[in-house]
């Protein structure tokens, strides 16, 4: 992506870096290949209790009210709504990896824990869709250059 | 701060949401489609005796063939546009009554005619084409309105309005040859055949299969728009290799004309598969799986498609060369590029159904039975093999088990559509329901 704006830029490093695990989980789920799933359980968990409440909080408080302001609340609410269903996931899944990455897993969990992991990569990759394609763009035609500097100050100190 | 522009995939991802249609009216057409698709095969199957010697004239190959354009591609066109133009182009969805209307016109008009072309009643053939005809100039007109409503977007516009001006042609095409057929001719009937032919194939579907693909390939791949002025430039040469197609199917300078034909709309094809390489180069998911398979199969039949052109203007015989040419354009190309992007927009489109009223509704996989898609995807190929077989060795046994494994796939292709239905009932109800 070649954004002339700063938050645009980082929002979609992260979502690069977002898609980069998440194709990884993906593949090692095809391959049912338990050991590399318990490999990346650990970084899954870091992707669920800090990545993905940071990056969603911060379009929420950010991101998504200017837009609204500007004609854009239908988008916001439609992305709101996917942070909310991706949250409901993350709530489920989180124990689950956890006890994954410690080696803790009891087999009923490591079934729970493979259906929800494929659940959040379906989610994630349709909702980094959307803002890829229509969230970013419009932050490049919606902020200005201050407000973009101001943003992403907000953003690295997040 | 500056007003909001959009990039087109985008705009639509982020605005299907707010112009859903109710679900009976795409899902209707899509439904007629698989029904017609599997109907094609049957009739395939009944006239497969006659189709080795078959010469374009009423029958039940006739019947097949138009069972798979206006049944199965031009009713998923005509559901796909209701859908997603309004969304594309952010206009207003126009009349939902009208949508309904065109339904109950078109698709008992195209049952009548492939039955009257089957078993060659003329005046069938003639009263199910009426029905076809109104349907399409109402669809042809809410098409018009959104195309001219349209901000942006100059390349699938273009295409778009390049459809609209075939499909009038292939109405007047339609007509001669059903005048024809009733004993009064008005066009020479190599002409008429040969503009129904490319209004109908190259025209309506094919410049939309290459606009449309200019909005799905950057949403399936996660990529940017493809550049906008390629597109132009790839449209406008389709369109003049149409064009000049259609002059030499009235016997104006054929060879020269049909071999400049053949040249532009090799351009034309290079510059789309330069646009769609590039597409699925820059994307973040660069493997969309069987639906990617099924695209590929298409642009290289119609790579085919253009090489079996060549051979015909360079003296190859007709009989077995323009059988085959209609085999890689109809079935390798159209109907392969076509169940590519079905597989996934159905359980996309469902989703967003399934979605209304619930905090977590069903993902498209959730939605998605996948194993008759693999089925399918494997009979279809075999079934195109076969018919192209039957073609060069003009044995009879081998177009019938043509039709045979095309209808196996078309029927598990149904298994899945059904499927799909059931999982999307079964998820607005469970939404709908009051909490306990």
């Amino acid at each position: 992506m070649t954004s002339s704006r700063q938050v645009s830029r980082c929002l979609d490093d992260e979502h690069r870096a977002h898609l980069e695990l998440l194709n990884r989980v993906e593949q090692a789920l095809t391959r049912s290949a338990g050991a590399d799933v318990v490999a990346l359980a650990a970084s899954l968990v870091l992707h669920l209790e800090h990545d993905i409440s940071r990056h969603f909080d911060f379009e929420e408080t950010q991101l998504f009210p200017p837009m609204a302001e500007a004609g854009d609340g239908d988008l916001a609410a439609l992305l709101t709504e996917e942070h909310d269903s991706i949250r409901a996931v993350v709530e489920e899944l989180t124990p689950l990896a956890r006890a994954a990455a410690a080696g803790a897993l009891e087999p009923a969990g490591s079934v729970a824990l493979k259906r929800l992991m494929l659940e959040l990569v379906e989610r994630q990759v349709a909702h980094i869709q959307k803002e890829s394609m229509a969230l970013l763009p419009l932050l490049d035609d919606l902020l200005d250059e201050e407000a973009d500097r101001q943003l992403a100050f907000a953003y690295a100190a997040a | 701060m500056k007003p909001p522009a959009r990039r087109l995939a985008g705009t639509f991802l982020a605005g299907a949401g707010g112009r859903l249609l109710p679900a009976s009216l795409p899902w209707r057409f899509f439904g007629a489609a698989v029904v017609f698709h599997a109907l094609a095969w049957l009739a395939l199957l009944a006239g497969a005796d006659d189709w080795t010697g078959w010469h374009g004239g009423l029958g039940w190959p006739l019947a097949a063939l138009h069972l798979i354009t206006l049944g199965t591609l031009l009713s998923c066109a005509i559901g796909a546009s209701l859908q997603l133009l309004p969304v594309a182009t952010r206009q207003p969805v126009r009349s939902q009554r009208l949508m309904a209307a065109l339904w109950w016109a078109y698709v008992p008009g195209v049952a009548l005619l492939a039955l009257g072309m089957g078993r060659a009643e003329p005046h069938w053939v003639a009263a199910g084409a009426a029905a076809v005809l109104g349907a399409l100039t109402v669809w042809g007109g809410l098409l018009g309105l959104n195309l001219r409503g349209a901000r942006g977007m100059p390349g699938v516009v273009l295409h778009g309005w390049g459809a609209l001006a075939a499909l009038g042609l292939l109405g007047l095409s339609a007509i001669a040859l059903v005048a024809l057929w009733l004993g009064r001719p008005l066009l020479d009937a190599a002409a008429a055949r040969g503009l129904h032919l490319l209004a109908a194939a190259f025209g309506v579907m094919g410049l939309l299969v290459f606009g449309l693909a200019y909005i799905l390939l950057p949403m399936f791949a996660l990529a940017p728009v493809p550049d906008e002025r390629r597109q132009v430039a790839s449209g406008a040469t389709a369109i003049v290799a149409i064009a000049l197609a259609m002059v030499a199917a009235f016997g104006v300078a054929p060879n020269a004309l049909r071999l400049a034909a053949i040249v532009a709309g090799a351009l034309a094809l290079g510059l789309h598969l330069q646009l769609m390489r590039h597409t699925l180069a820059a994307g973040m998911r660069r493997d969309f799986g069987r639906a990617l398979v099924l695209m590929r199969i298409g642009w290289g039949s119609l790579v085919l498609a253009l090489m079996l052109a060549l051979a015909l203007v360079l003296g190859a015989p007709v009989e077995t060369f323009g059988r085959l040419f209609g085999i890689a354009v109809i079935g390798g190309w159209l109907l392969s590029f076509l169940f590519g992007v079905l597989q996934r927009i159905l359980p996309f489109l469902a989703s967003m159904h399934a979605a209304r009223g619930q905090k977590r509704p069903p993902t498209p996989s959730a939605l998605t039975f996948d194993r008759p898609l693999a089925w399918h995807l494997g009979c279809h190929v075999a079934a195109l093999g076969l018919l192209a077989a039957a073609t060069v060795t003009a044995w009879p046994a081998l177009a019938m088990a043509a039709a045979l494994v095309g209808l196996a796939g078309a029927l598990c292709f149904g298994i899945f559509f059904a499927v799909l239905m059931r999982r999307l009932q079964r998820a607005r109800d469970g939404g709908n329901r009051p909490p306990s």
